[in-house]
């Protein structure tokens, strides 16, 4: 009786922190001019197939820490691509000479801290932690 | 062998690592103290380096062992009569150096290092180039730049990249050039979700060498590609010209130049000298995360004894966590496989013979070229961080009384069977 309590608990964790781990949102800071993009443009901003916002200023996506769990839950709901894959991706850009991967900040208090200084970054953040210095893109 | 290409490739060099010098100072004056955030943050950011590699090792076993088995036609020897298990096939290693010295002015420099036609595996420069983006969505490049054919035509040489041991060779193969010394234009276009990018490249003289001492030789080379991405698709569209010449000329034309206007006829329509080439390629490829679909078909017109070449694929594979299961269908053909060569009948006896030796030479050489089929089944296995592991299986047919892509052929060879090929092969990139 005691061992299936345990086992339900562990389950119930394990559901609710997979929960909160699939509820990544894109976000800029509350400065920024952009009050919406679409999935597309999210997407291609991060994968550099653009470089611009839609009102024509200059955009910088931050990536999270390679590796890390928000960034491989970013991608595969935006582009259904594994970690791998998003590296065979760049990988093509670099050693064709026409690009950069996104720069990466550490953690996502560093990814808090870089958009709140510079109103034309966009990142991406675990919901739980969107604050009113942050505006939720989607 | 290499000295007509050494001088160019000297000057390019020297002149990047002068500029990476000058300005790799007030890079790390301003480095100091600074995130990399910080450096994206302002329009004014200072300089920022790059350096990144690739690399393959990768050994082929072929079921034919009096013939060789080679990626591509600049290697000397590779998997078969010279090596029961070839680790030269494709086996490489590449280091590249990016520089953004401002947001508008950048540099690349790409050397790989892999058997080369004279079974050395000294460094090679595969990129070398400025480029200067006058927009967001319209750049220029001078230098060492790619020749803008395929799908994978900007990384063909990155076994990273592709979910194959190789692009396949019935299309690939048909022009092995990966580079073009010159310069290119590009034009980005946004039409809603749909990104087109169109390009125009021109160089004025490139060499290359094949194994055994002959080399080609393209002059004024001429280039569009349009790439399409919608999503997860990818169309791309391309054609290429140049004047190409091979060195040394064939002897066998000379002689058939003997035989007055009619020889001359012969000569002039087989040779490669100087000869308009056009190669136009069209490729598409799908891929939404799960699974991917990809195609690619060239035509290859060089108006010479290579005749016409037209090389097509179809591929896919489905992804199954770490495993990417893929099968290929490639084949190549060659239009018009035999000569009228001289009318020997209508010759004096004391001419008919040597004229009917030189028609059984050139119908040699039309039969050498290579026509084949080939189902490839593989997969790729992501199994660590920037790491791959390929198998991949290819059951090659020849076409009739032709040897395929293969080379150094030897006595016990006969044109026209079946190969079947083994790769193992670990990409990695850092």
């Amino acid at each position: 009786m005691n061992r299936i309590g345990l086992a339900l608990l562990g389950i119930a964790l394990a559901l609710a922190s997979g929960r909160s781990m699939a509820d990544v949102v894109a976000v800029v800071s509350v400065r920024s001019p952009i009050v919406a993009l679409s999935r597309n443009q999210v997407i291609a901003i991060f994968l550099g197939s653009i470089s611009r916002y839609p009102d024509g200023t200059r955009a910088i996506p931050l990536d999270q820490a390679e590796g890390s769990a928000v960034r491989d839950e970013f991608y595969s709901k935006l582009t259904q691509k594994s970690a791998a894959q998003l590296k065979a991706y760049w990988s093509k850009v670099i050693f064709a000479g026409r690009g950069q991967p996104p720069p990466t900040v550490a953690n996502s208090i560093e990814m808090m801290r870089s958009l709140r200084d510079n109103p034309a970054a966009v990142g991406y953040i675990d919901s739980a932690l969107v604050d009113d210095s942050v505006r939720v893109l989607f | 062998m290499n000295r007509t290409r050494h001088p160019r490739v000297r000057i390019i060099v020297a002149a990047m690592a002068i500029s990476w010098c000058a300005l790799g100072n007030a890079a790390q004056d301003a480095a100091a103290g600074s995130s990399s955030v910080a450096h994206v943050a302002t329009d004014a950011s200072p300089s920022t380096f790059a350096f990144n590699g690739f690399g393959t090792l990768g050994v082929v076993h072929s079921s034919e062992q009096n013939a060789d088995f080679t990626s591509t036609t600049f290697k000397p020897n590779g998997a078969g009569h010279t090596h029961a298990w070839s680790a030269a096939v494709d086996s490489s290693l590449g280091a590249q150096l990016t520089a953004n010295f401002t947001p508008r002015l950048s540099a690349v420099l790409q050397l790989i290092a892999k058997q080369n036609y004279d079974d050395s595996y000294r460094p090679v420069v595969e990129w070398a180039n400025i480029k200067y983006q006058f927009t967001p969505d319209a750049s220029v490049r001078v230098g060492r730049i790619e020749l803008p054919l395929f799908l994978l035509a900007d990384s063909r040489q990155v076994g990273y990249v592709s979910p194959w041991v190789r692009p396949p060779s019935e299309v690939y193969n048909v022009v092995p050039i990966t580079n073009n010394d010159g310069i290119d234009a590009s034009y980005r276009m946004h039409v809603g979700d749909l990104t087109d990018t169109v390009s125009a490249a021109y160089g004025r003289s490139y060499r290359v060498h094949f194994p055994a001492g002959s080399s080609i030789e393209v002059r004024d080379l001429r280039g569009l590609i349009s790439k399409t991405e919608y999503g997860a698709a990818l169309f791309n569209l391309s054609y290429v010209a140049g004047h190409i010449s091979l060195q040394p000329v064939i002897a066998l034309f000379d002689a058939f130049r003997e035989f007055g206007p009619p020889g001359q006829a012969i000569a002039n329509r087989y040779e490669l000298i100087g000869k308009l080439t056009t190669i136009v390629s069209a490729g598409a490829s799908y891929d939404p995360g799960k699974w991917f679909a990809t195609a690619e078909w060239t035509e290859f017109d060089s108006h010479s004894f290579l005749g016409v070449n037209t090389g097509w694929y179809v591929s896919g594979g489905y992804r199954i966590v770490q495993f990417t299961p893929y099968l290929t269908y490639s084949a190549l053909t060659v239009a018009s496989m035999s000569a009228a060569g001289l009318d020997a009948a209508a010759l004096p006896p004391s001419l008919s013979g040597s004229a009917r030796a030189l028609n059984a030479g050139l119908d040699a050489i039309l039969r050498e070229r290579a026509v084949q089929r080939t189902l490839s089944a593989g997969t790729r296995w992501d199994f660590a961080k920037n790491v791959d592991l390929k198998l991949q299986f290819d059951h090659t047919r020849l076409g009739p009384s032709s040897p395929g892509t293969l080379i150094n052929l030897q006595p016990g060879f006969r044109p026209g069977g079946t190969v079947n090929l083994f790769s193992a092969a670990v990409d990695f990139v850092f």
